[in-house]
């Protein structure tokens, strides 16, 4: 781990482009879950899964970024603050216009999920590097973006589920009552935390990790399409996991490839590396 | 309210089912070195000790086996409400679990590996192939005995939490108790077995891991096979201990006597610690070497 210790990370799709991706990709795909209203129909829950998918990649590389600066064995933890930090943004966001407090339309809902998972990132991020001395130069725009792509793959996969991000009506009876909740909160957190640490070492390179994040959060997704099962209709959980598991296959070929493109080498078996050949 | 002898019996059902989870899930994680002893297993192929040893980095322990439970009590939920019969239906979904075991394995190794380039580490195929369904084996065991737990405390002992809610916490639980007990079994000694016992981890030694076996490369295999001697029975142990004493004191005792008998189970437990310490720093006292003498830290 020693090689990758103390600097930026570099190399593929600039941070800003991935950003754009998961926030534009992620909060479109929670929105057009909204079409299932309009049509009458729940055959566009699968939305809601694509749109996990974005944010799933963003804060896979967010965790790229602030991880390449020696986290390590901390790689796990940052998954888990993501969906810690995300889960109680995106609750919060979706009850918050139902309650009647504050006169702000429902449409709204996921808009301020997503700002307030940004301002508790932005806190818990200030925590560590002002009073843990954390000293890591981006902690602060990471966590936010850590945050905010936890808070949109919770609210992507809660409206696959459900069919609708509206929570008393519909994310409260099929998500959080069934306990859904439980697959939605660590699957989000695995599939944010796993890709970089499933790549860690000074030969990583970004597209293989975010490989394997499209990958996982496909299977996730997958998985979230067979739990909605119980809430809408069996063809429009079906697409949802035809769809995931089409997205699983396709990138989990390309992880293939690549590592077999980049690996020192692949064999079938075989001996260790001689000494010679260590040299 | 079920009567007090039926309710100890399910208890005692639960603690047996505990038991099995947390000997499986721990060999499961020997099989693929997750969790503590991984950082040696990816520190050797850096320090020039390329090995045959499968690294399993998929998270640690505790919030993997959380996805896997979740993920299987998740498909058997749904599986339950389609009216599917319970045993079938915590098979299926323990199934569904252990493939996702089994398909994030495969990236931690591959991808891992793959990012060791430069310290010449080859992928041997043939360890993917060979490892990776004794990982879904355990890890089927593992996560059908949680759930099954789970499912007992949910449908049984009307606990008030949704089935995938409470197989997610106890899957954190098992995943939590596999890493601090059976973790130092094979980090400790069976990687580092031809170590003098007892010296510590010398950080010149850091990487240098045992990579042969008896006969040929040592292997995970090799290495659950060691483990499955004690490291695995003792996490077992202890995981059916925690589901066996927290269940026995509410099904025994109610309302505020419960959490006063937990308090005290908590207080001989630490106790019972504290004395093993003392017996052996008192047996075995700060490790000599065998030139006599010279003190390690």
């Amino acid at each position: 781990m020693s090689a990758v210790e103390g600097g930026p990370a570099s190399g593929g799709l600039p941070p800003n482009k991935v950003i754009a991706i998961g926030v534009i990709g992620g909060l479109a795909g929670i929105y057009l879950t909204m079409l299932n209203q309009t049509f009458n129909t729940t055959i566009f829950s699968v939305m809601g899964g694509i749109g996990s998918i974005f944010a799933v990649v963003w804060g896979a590389d967010a965790v790229r970024r602030v991880c390449s600066y020696g986290l390590g064995t901390g790689v796990p933890s940052i998954g888990m603050v993501a969906l810690g930090m995300g889960i109680v943004a995106a609750i919060f966001g979706l009850i918050l216009p139902e309650t009647g407090i504050l006169q702000i339309p429902a449409i709204l809902g996921p808009v301020i999920s997503f700002i307030v998972a940004a301002l508790i990132g932005l806190v818990i991020g200030l925590l560590s590097n002002k009073i843990l001395n954390m000293n890591i130069p981006i902690m602060e725009k990471s966590m936010i973006e850590i945050a905010g792509a936890g808070c949109l793959v919770m609210m992507g996969l809660s409206a696959s589920i459900a069919g609708s991000f509206a929570f008393n009506d519909a994310i409260l009876p099929s998500v959080v009552s069934t306990g859904y909740i439980a697959l939605v909160f660590i699957g989000g957190a695995m599939t944010i935390l796993h890709p970089f640490n499933a790549n860690l070492g000074p030969d990583e390179s970004q597209y293989r990790t975010l490989y394997v994040a499209v990958e996982k959060a496909a299977i996730i997704m997958v998985i979230a399409g067979f739990a909605s099962l119980t809430a809408i209709d069996a063809v429009s959980a079906a697409l949802t996991m035809l769809v995931g598991l089409l997205i699983f296959l396709v990138y989990f070929n390309k992880f293939m490839k690549s590592v077999h493109r980049e690996a020192y080498k692949v064999v079938g078996t075989g001996l260790l590396p001689s000494a010679e050949e260590l040299e | 309210m079920i009567d007090p002898i039926t309710g100890l019996g399910i208890v005692a059902l639960m603690g047996a089912l505990a038991t099995i989870a947390g000997a499986a899930e721990d060999l499961e994680s020997d099989v693929g070195s997750q969790s503590n002893p991984n950082s040696q297993v990816q520190l050797a192929a850096q320090m020039d000790f390329p090995h045959r040893i499968f690294n399993k980095a998929i998270s640690g322990e505790p919030p993997a086996y959380g996805l896997w439970c979740a993920t299987g009590a998740t498909v058997a939920s749904v599986l339950l409400a389609q009216n599917m019969s319970v045993i079938f239906a915590i098979a299926i979904g323990s199934l569904a679990g252990a493939i996702l075991l089994g398909l994030f394995s495969v990236t931690a190794h591959m991808g891992r590996t793959a990012s060791q380039k430069r310290f010449k580490q080859p992928i041997y195929m043939d360890m993917v192939i060979g490892h990776v369904p004794s990982i879904i084996a355990h890890g089927f065991i593992a996560v059908f005995c949680i759930i099954s737990f789970s499912y007992i405390m949910d449908h049984v002992l009307s606990h008030p939490f949704p089935l995938p809610l409470l197989a997610f916490l106890w899957g954190i639980t098992a995943g939590a108790i596999g890493s601090s007990t059976g973790d130092v079994h094979y980090g400790a000694e069976r990687e580092f077995q031809n170590q003098p016992f007892g010296c510590g981890l010398n950080a010149a030694y850091s990487g240098n891991i045992v990579r042969k076996a008896e006969s040929g490369l040592r292997n995970g295999i090799d290495n659950v096979w060691a483990c499955a001697k004690f490291g695995g029975p003792v996490t077992g142990l202890a995981l059916g201990f925690t589901v066996f004493f927290d269940n026995w004191r509410s099904t025994v005792f109610s309302g505020v006597n419960a959490v006063i008998a937990g308090l005290i189970i908590v207080l001989i437990l630490i106790l019972a610690n504290r004395l093993v310490e003392v017996q052996g720093r008192k047996a075995y006292g700060p490790f000599k070497d065998e030139d006599g003498g010279a003190e390690t830290a």
